[in-house]
């Protein structure tokens, strides 16, 4: 498993290569490596051409194939990070900046410039990268959820992260897969969810449910944003703790609006 | 006194079998060492030999496999360059286990700040919260913020020698002995494992190298280098370059050692010397950029693309440590997959002690040991300056350099502008000392008295 990453034969790092499982047409494959060494983020610094995030699971992937017609759409940090702006055209700026610029202007008159500008919260819009002929066109038909609430047996289960940075301590944006699989239908979830203290949060989710039986994939994308500050004020009363709930995305989505959505299905033969 | 003499070896017995001390003598242990560190400069001047540690972040049980790996203490002198606390789940037994250490043998262990050693950042990031769950009160979080407001900014570690004296380990199993430099000849760099075995070693001055690292699966690391930066041909983590050392011998000067890196407000070692340190982490000013700027591949300085912090290049780096007679700077504050990052010619390295950090990146850690120059105690000096042009040795911190080069337009001096230092001033860095890295894995999971973190399955829509 080292030679994926160039890793030291030594190092025995958590995770595992590829695991698979095969339901009918579909074959799901995850991999969970270690992030990446020096090597290989340099490589990823220039073909991306942004310095990728503190951890960066560049190995890492989840993928749903169905055999037969050729059709894939695989999930990587790689692919997700390209479409990061890179031209700092929607560049977020911590909580203190401000002051901290007014003070530094000040000093250093002739330090005004910054660095390879591009949107450090890493905040991207990817819904995974598909190959085959066939392709997910926009559909009224939304992800059958109380086939997903029945307590069917997990036959295959895995979370894989893809990066994850501490945005410097200012807050956190990760991009991470869930995926189970039962013996009728499988759910991915990709979630980037990013919190920049005091000033924003972001969770943006593509859900891609897969009907075995029917070949039918519906992919559908919900992002969400709101100011920090509202969010701490629709919160303020619901009795819950307020850093508990800006920690955990799962409870921080009723606090914050939609703000896009798209539905997306194929019907694979 | 409740800590103290024999109650302080107790509760050092107590935090190394991972078990909290009481509160009562967490406050005595804090006054203590309070009373110890408000006696340290702003800088505390430490002597090789000593091993240099970087990011811990509470992973308590790694900390123990460094001090395996690396010795106890006090029989191995130890320099920490912050971020005790945070992101792991045993910030409240990692820093007071260091904390009684430095209690117990001050003269042995070196504590420097973190950006995490701060008030608001704990509150963020973990430890405020631990102390609140293993004592029901935040007193204990206060006593240690406050212990944090009076730990040193940096470190300055004068008398390390040039040159290793060759481990003999054996070695690696990957290994080739072939690719070994001639055992006649002055180490430069060494990486050994955690068994004490020799993965790699430099010779100074030369191309032979072995690379047991990039040697063994053809690691991309030292073909692929950043662009800006001069060809690696060292192995992953070191920036070891047979032309970096160029022809000029030097004696190695002090290692300088922060947490986050250099400021535009700081352009000498005694500038920080008059900061007023014993305060709050500040948001702005020389005090934060200490404790959280990086180094990246830009010429001058730059301005971190967050609108906060600032990035320095190469020039600044070198242009420093030319200023203030060092030989290389030591920081932590950023995760690398190898432990540690040699970066412009090797004259700034990121340390970085905390394996398979959060529990899930899978990276090895690294320990920075630094020997001892035995030739002349008190002074760096060197006394075989046959090679290229170098000869002399000089008193540490003597501004009076003779030209040692050879080469170029005469001695660089304080008095000059730093451009122009900068100009000549490449020509001849010091030679950084001989400099061991042990890289380390993260304790075994069966030491941890935890499963192992599984994905457990769940009804997620």
């Amino acid at each position: 498993m080292s030679s994926l990453n160039g890793a030291p034969l030594d190092t025995h790092a958590p995770g595992h290569a590829d695991t698979s499982i095969t339901r009918d047409a579909f074959k799901i494959t995850t991999r969970k490596l270690p992030i990446l060494k020096a090597g290989p983020i340099d490589e990823m610094t220039k073909k991306l051409g942004i310095a990728p995030p503190e951890m960066i699971f560049g190995d890492n992937l989840a993928r749903i194939e169905h055999i037969p017609s050729g059709w894939s759409l695989e999930f990587n940090a790689f692919d997700a990070l390209d479409r990061v702006d890179k031209t700092g055209a929607s560049m977020l700026e911590v909580s203190y900046s401000k002051e901290w610029q007014k003070n530094r202007q000040k000093q250093f008159e002739d330090i005004k410039e910054v660095v390879k500008p591009f949107d450090w919260s890493y905040s991207t819009d990817f819904k995974g990268t598909e190959t085959g002929d066939s392709k997910l066109q926009p559909t009224g038909t939304p992800i059958p959820l109380a086939l997903l609430r029945r307590p069917d047996p997990i036959l295959f289960f895995d979370d894989v992260m893809l990066y994850e940075d501490e945005l410097a301590d200012n807050g956190i944006a990760m991009l991470s897969c869930k995926i189970r699989v039962m013996p009728a239908r499988l759910l991915l979830l990709v979630r980037y969810f990013m919190r920049l203290d005091d000033v924003l949060v972001r969770i943006r989710d593509t859900r891609v449910y897969v009907e075995f039986a029917t070949g039918e994939v519906i992919r559908e994308y919900t992002a969400r944003e709101e100011k920090y500050e509202l969010v701490k004020k629709a919160h303020a009363g619901s009795g819950e703790d307020f850093l508990v709930i800006m920690r955990d995305p799962n409870l921080l989505t009723q606090f914050i609006p939609i703000v896009d959505k798209s539905l997306d299905k194929v019907v694979l033969q | 006194m409740s800590i103290g003499g024999s109650d302080l070896d107790k509760a050092i017995t107590q935090l190394r079998a991972c078990r909290p001390i009481p509160e009562n003598q967490v406050r005595e242990l804090c006054y203590k060492a309070r009373e110890l560190l408000i006696e340290e400069g702003n800088v505390v001047g430490v002597d090789a030999p000593v091993t240099i540690c970087g990011d811990i972040h509470g992973q308590f049980h790694d900390l123990m496999e460094l001090f395996r790996v690396g010795g106890d203490v006090p029989d191995t002198n130890y320099l920490f360059m912050g971020d005790f606390v945070d992101r792991g789940f045993y910030s409240l037994e990692s820093f007071l286990l260091l904390l009684c250490l430095k209690v117990r043998y001050p003269d042995r262990i070196t504590l420097i700040r973190g950006n995490h050693e701060s008030r608001q950042i704990t509150t963020v990031y973990g430890f405020y919260d631990e102390c609140l769950r293993k004592y029901g009160s935040a007193n204990v979080w206060r006593y240690c913020c406050e212990v944090f407001d009076y730990l040193a900014l940096g470190a300055l570690v004068s008398g390390a020698a040039t040159s290793l004296s060759p481990t003999d380990g054996p070695l690696a199993e990957t290994t080739n002995v072939e690719s070994l430099p001639d055992s006649d000849s002055e180490i430069e760099i060494e990486t050994l494992n955690a068994n004490g075995e020799i993965m790699y070693r430099y010779a100074r001055n030369s191309d032979s190298q072995s690379n047991a690292v990039s040697g063994a699966n053809s690691n991309p690391a030292s073909s692929s280098p950043a662009a800006p930066t001069p060809s690696r041909t060292g192995p992953a983590g070191t920036g070891a370059t047979s032309s970096a050392n160029g022809s000029s011998r030097n004696d190695t000067g002090a290692v300088l050692c922060v947490h986050g890196g250099l400021s535009p407000l700081i352009d000498t070692i005694d500038k920080i010397r008059l900061l007023d340190r014993k305060q709050e982490v500040p948001h702005e000013g020389a005090m934060c950029d200490l404790l959280w700027s990086d180094p990246d591949d830009i010429d001058g300085w730059g301005l971190s693309p967050r609108g906060a912090g600032f990035l320095f290049g190469a020039d600044i780096v070198k242009c420093f440590n030319h200023k203030n007679d060092l030989s290389l700077i030591a920081r932590a504050h950023q995760l690398v997959m190898e432990g540690f990052k040699e970066m412009f010619d090797s004259t700034i390295v990121t340390v970085w002690s905390a394996p398979n950090y959060c529990y899930r990146c899978g990276n090895v850690a690294a320990i920075l040991e630094l020997g001892e120059d035995g030739s002349n105690a008190g002074f760096v000096r060197r006394s075989n300056g046959e090679r290229g042009g170098g000869g002399g040795g000089w008193a540490l911190g003597s501004n009076d350099e003779p030209n040692r080069n050879g080469g170029g337009g005469g001695g660089a001096n304080d008095n000059r502008r730093l451009s122009s230092v900068l100009a000549d001033g490449m020509q001849r860095m010091r030679d950084g000392p001989g400099r061991r890295y042990r890289v380390f894995e993260a304790a075994p999971q069966d030491s941890r008295g935890m499963p192992a973190k599984k994905p457990v399955a769940d009804y997620f829509l």
